[in-house]
Order: C-alpha cells, then structure tokens, then sequence
C-alpha cells in the first residue's frame, strides 16, 4: 500500500514542477499565469457540464490508452497511438459508406470490426518489422503517425469527399443520423457501455491471463520469459494487435459519436495524450480510468479557453507536453521525503 | 539539372544540422527525440527575432540562446531526475510545438504564418544559379566535418564516446558522464537552432505552426540509418532529402498522374525504410532504455 501511495505522490509531485514550467512559459509569451491556470482548472472542472464534458473526451482517451497500457507494459514503445486512431476511423466511415442504406444493426458493428481491424493492421506492421528485424518502433511508429494523417487528408479530399463541404477544412460526408451512437454532444449510454466492457475486458487481460503475466514480465525481462520458454514473438505481435486495435476502436466511436464525420486532421493531439494517461497512470488499467476523465477534462478545457476564456488552447498543449517531459522522472525525492517523515514520528 | 540539386541542397541543409546534433546526443548515450522540438523552437526564434529586431543576427543569437536552454531542461530531467529519454524526448518536442504556437498567438493575436523581412545571408551572384542559397548551406560541410574531427580525433569526443557506452569506465579515468552529456546537449541545441533557422529563414522567411513537420524525428531516423557516425548520418539526411527531391521532380515530369498525397508521403516511407534496412544490416538496433523502467515496481 505505501509503495502505491509512493508512486502517486512521486507522480503528483512531478505534476506540479511540471505545471510550474507551464506558467514560466506562460509568463515568458505575456500571459498572466494565474489567470491562465485559472480559467483552464475552470473550463476542465468547474464550469456547469464539465463532468459530461469530461466523460465525452475521456472515454476515448481511455479506450486508446488502455492500448497503450498492453504494449509498454509489454516492453514496446508503440508511439503510433494517433496514426492506429486516424487509420480506425477511416475504415469505418470507408465501411459506412459502402454499407450505406443497410439496417443499422448490421452497419454499426461492420464499422466498430472495421475500425479495429485497420487500427490493428496499422499498429502490425511497426510490430512486424521489429520483431522480425528489430527496426526500432519508436520511430516507424512515429512515421506511421505522419503517414496515418496524409491518407487522412487523402481520403476527406478524395474517395470520401463531401461535396458539399467548404471552409478551410475537407470532410467526408456525414454519416446516416440512423448509424450514430450519440449525438454531436458526445455522451451516450452506448459509449460509455463501450468504455465499461473495455475496461473490464483489459483488467481481466492483465491480472487474470498468462498473457497479462508474460507480457509484464516480458516488458521488464525479455530474455528470462525466452529463457523459460514463452513465445516473445507472439506475445510482442499481440500486444502491438491489441493496443492498434484499441485505438481504432477509439477512432470509431469519435467517427459514430461525437464527431459524425471525418475531418481532416482531427483531435490531433488524442494520442499523445492517451501515451501520457497510460504513463500518469503508471500503466494500470484501473489509474488509466481514473487519469482518463482527468485528462478529458483538460482536453475540453481547450475548446472552452479560447471561446469563453479569450485564451489560446495550445496552453492546454503545453501543459500536457510538461507533464509528459516529468512524468517518467524517477527521481527518489519524494521516497527519501516520506523516509525521514516517518522517522520523525508520523506512523506513531 | 540545377534546380534539382538547389532543391535537395535546400531541403537537405535543415535536417543536416539537426541530424548532427542527434549524432552528438546519440554519442553521448542520449536517444535525443526533442530534436523536433529544438528545430521548431530555432525556426520560430529565427524569425520572430528578424522582425522584432531588424536583425538576422540577433534573431540567430536568440534561436541558440532559447536552444541551449531548453537543451540544459531536457538534460536536467533525464540525466537528474532519471526520466525516461523517449518519453522525455517527446514531452520537449511538444513544448517547442506548443510553445511556437503559443508565442505566435500571444505575439501577433492569431495563428497564421508569420513573414520577416529579410532572412539568412545569400550566397551571392557569384555562385550564379546556387547564389539564392544561404551561407549555411555553404557551411554545411564545414559543419559536417568539424564534428567528424570532434567525435572521431579529438580527446574530447573519445571520452564523450565513452561516456555514452561506458559511463563506469569514463568515470574511472576521471569523466564526468554527466558533464559530458551536458556539453553534447548544449552543442545540439546550437545545431538545432541553425537548423531551425535555415528551414524557416533560408529561402522562404517564414514561419508557421508545425512547419518542422517530422523533420526531427526524421534526422532522429538518420542517425540510427547512419550508425550514429557523423559521416554516415549525413549520407543518411541526404538520402531523406533526395527521395523527397525525386517526388517533386516526378511531380513537374509525370504531371498529374503521380498523386500529390504519395508525394507527401515518400520521405516518411523512406525514413522507415532506412530504418528497416539499418535493423537488417546490424542485426537490431535496440533502445538503450530498459522498458520496465517505465513502470515502479
């Protein structure tokens, strides 16, 4: 129990140098620090709606970091988080395209297989390559991020083009009303089932599967699980599947939810933010729910800041980049602090 | 055949720079994915600075000094706080990216593309067709085989070698690892800034958000391809550079049976073919990060 309370300090602390930075930074560009953090703990927490608005940004945010939870706990760096999303996304506005006319029970879950299908084909092939050659994820994931938003930009401005759209954005054509599973606002029961089944489904993964085990143990020591004779090739191409297939499938439920339509370079920042809900929640499925909603509240503190606030959204940027550059700080400050704490008579 | 050339020299010059400044990281034992950040921060400096100040000078000084000192950030964090240098990487990355954008928009009240005056120094009419290039681009192979001699027959990039591989070793003869890392972060950040400079102010002078476009991770590519050599990384920069060339060539040849998108998307295919083809020819290239590191016990 002190060892979870530890990490959570540890992490807690390095959160607030972190935010620190932030309004350096703020203070540097000409902002007032106070106000800014001000307005964005308003337009995350506080605010009537933030709950729900919250709840609409963090379940997506969870489904995706979830994944990214299975493969960094398995020892891979799959960075590619936002490309698997994008890639999810196409494919089931493609398979809702062609099924277009269909009854929705046929066409809603063609799309949800569609949508995790291409993100898990997309996760594979980094994986692929770096367990057959040893091409280091890192970066083919990275480039496969940049790859994932040109045929994006592709498919709202080619095959999937809405006719009718103008403005400085290419969309595709909007989705049947009859194949969404929630309104523009976000939050449905549908989603949030989604969320729940996630999560349970990857609980029981992680804690309850050889495969959680193997994968853990894989991620700290890759050559004692060869040595007692698991299959790191199957355990590793698994994790890259699962974590791609996670994020397509967060890619699906912004398409049929939220969203509606494809966008070109939409929620750009979803990935890099789900990488850091998985890391603050030092990569446990029960944190990343929890982290999650923080995180969507934050995420939709950025279309509140410069609307209501009259300040720019990349501060929220900013903020989830420090957090990022600290988090995985493995100083032992504050493990030292709690030691003389107790020394001096706090547990008597 | 000029132009061609001009073109790869013009998109090459950039990520030479920055690809140079992975390599001393790299040699240090840092796996340095901030480089995205450092460029974008560099490209703003340059241009923001121009047009406050009038002066390509001041503003190339401003670029460094900014570099430097987000340089010493990221090495307080991973070599102090023992942060992992992946995540870490990343987290200076979007700091530049949001920081750019942020300074941008506080500066100028919205987000559109910002044009100074006047950019870098011209070659001049006596380099005929190649006289529209900047002097950094002239400078590149000075730069390139400074930090050969550097690395490869200096004292100083022997222990810095050292530091990186063996940083018990370094340290029994007297090394400060540490220190050494330090000093490589700081030589990165110069060499980012110029990158960043050159991209935004050495034919166009402008700046917009995102203009780096990958440019960092994809020195960060070159390094790898390049087996961390100073030499190798630059052939592997030029390779990036060439391919991207080709494209646009095939574009002006072809016409409009070449698609635009396929264009856009050849540097990044072939950045994770070098990385394929580096990992076959070396057997695996492995991050020298532990992964379970990640996560407390």
């Amino acid at each position: 129990m002190t060892e979870s309370i530890v990490s959570v300090l540890r992490a807690l602390i390095f959160i607030v140098i972190a935010l620190a930075l932030c309004g350096l930074i703020f203070s540097v560009a000409g902002y007032s620090a106070p106000d800014m953090f001000r307005a964005i703990i308003d337009g995350a927490f506080l605010r009537t709606g933030a709950l729900q608005q919250a709840l609409r940004w963090g379940l997506p945010l969870f489904i995706t970091a979830a994944g990214v939870v299975i493969s960094f706990r398995a020892g891979y760096f799959n960075i590619g988080a936002q490309g698997q999303f994008y890639i999810g996304a196409i494919c089931a506005a493609f398979a809702a395209d062609w099924l277009n006319g269909l009854p929705a029970f046929i066409v809603i879950p063609a799309c949800f297989l569609a949508g995790m299908t291409g993100g898990a084909l997309w996760a594979m092939w980094p994986g692929i390559l770096r367990l057959r050659s040893g091409a280091d994820e890192v970066i083919t994931t990275l480039m496969g991020n940049f790859l994932a938003v040109i045929v994006l930009i592709y498919v709202t401005s080619g095959p999937l083009k809405d006719p009718s759209g103008s403005g400085q954005q290419a969309s595709s054509r909007p989705l049947d009303a009859a194949y969404r599973i929630s309104t523009s606002y976000g939050v449905s029961p549908t989603i949030i089932a989604i969320a729940i089944l996630v999560g349970v489904l990857l609980w029981l993964l992680v804690n309850r599967t050889a495969f959680g085990v193997l994968s853990g143990l894989a991620g700290r020591n890759a050559t004692m699980v060869t040595w007692q004779g698991a299959r790191l090739w199957n355990i590793g191409l698994a994790s890259f599947i699962i974590s791609g297939a996670l994020a397509g499938l967060a890619g699906t439920v912004e398409l049929m939810g939220p969203n509606g339509r494809l966008a070109s370079g939409f929620l750009p920042a979803h990935g890099f933010t789900a990488i850091l809900i998985a890391l603050v929640a030092n990569l446990s499925i029960v944190g990343t729910a929890i982290v999650a909603l923080f995180f969507g509240g934050l995420a939709s503190a950025a279309l509140y800041l410069p609307v209501i606030a009259g300040l720019p959204s990349s501060a929220i940027d900013i903020t989830n980049a420090a957090i990022a550059l600290f988090i995985t700080a493995k100083s032992n400050i504050v493990d030292r602090f709690l030691r003389n704490w107790r020394k001096r008579g706090w547990t008597t | 055949m000029d132009d061609v050339i001009i073109a790869i020299l013009r998109s090459a010059t950039p990520l030479v720079y920055v690809t140079l400044a992975g390599v001393i990281a790299q040699r240090a034992g840092i796996w340095h994915l901030g480089l995205e950040g450092l460029m974008i921060a560099g490209a703003c400096a340059t241009i923001l600075g121009t047009v406050l100040t009038g002066s390509i000078f001041s503003a190339l000084l401003i670029a460094m000094v900014i570099c430097i000192v987000a340089s010493i950030l990221f090495w307080f964090v991973v070599e102090k706080l023992k942060a992992n240098q992946i995540i870490a990487g990343l987290g200076l990355t979007g700091l530049g990216l949001g920081g750019t954008t942020l300074a941008v928009e506080s500066i100028f009240g919205s987000q559109a593309a910002v044009t100074a005056p006047s950019g870098l120094p011209r070659l001049g009419a006596m380099f005929g067709a190649y006289g529209t290039l900047s002097i950094l681009v002239l400078l590149m192979p000075l730069f390139v085989f400074a930090v050969w001699v550097l690395l490869c027959r200096t004292r100083f990039g022997l222990r810095l070698s050292a530091a990186g591989e063996h940083p018990f070793a370094a340290r029994s003869v007297g090394v400060n690892p540490g220190r050494m890392r330090l000093i490589a972060l700081m030589i990165g950040g110069v060499l980012c800034a110029l990158g960043g400079a050159e991209l935004a102010s050495g034919s166009l002078q402008f700046f917009s958000q995102n203009m780096t476009a990958g440019r960092g991770f994809m020195a960060f590519a070159a390094v790898i391809f390049g087996a961390g050599h100073p030499i190798g990384a630059t052939f592997a920069a030029l390779f990036f550079a060439i391919v991207g060339a080709i494209g646009i060539r095939a574009q002006l040849v072809f016409g409009e049976r070449v698609p635009h998108d396929l264009l856009l998307a050849l540097p990044y295919l072939a950045t994770v073919f070098g990385i394929w083809l580096s990992a076959r020819l070396r057997g695996g290239v492995k991050a020298v990060t532990g992964f379970g590191e990640l996560r407390d016990s």
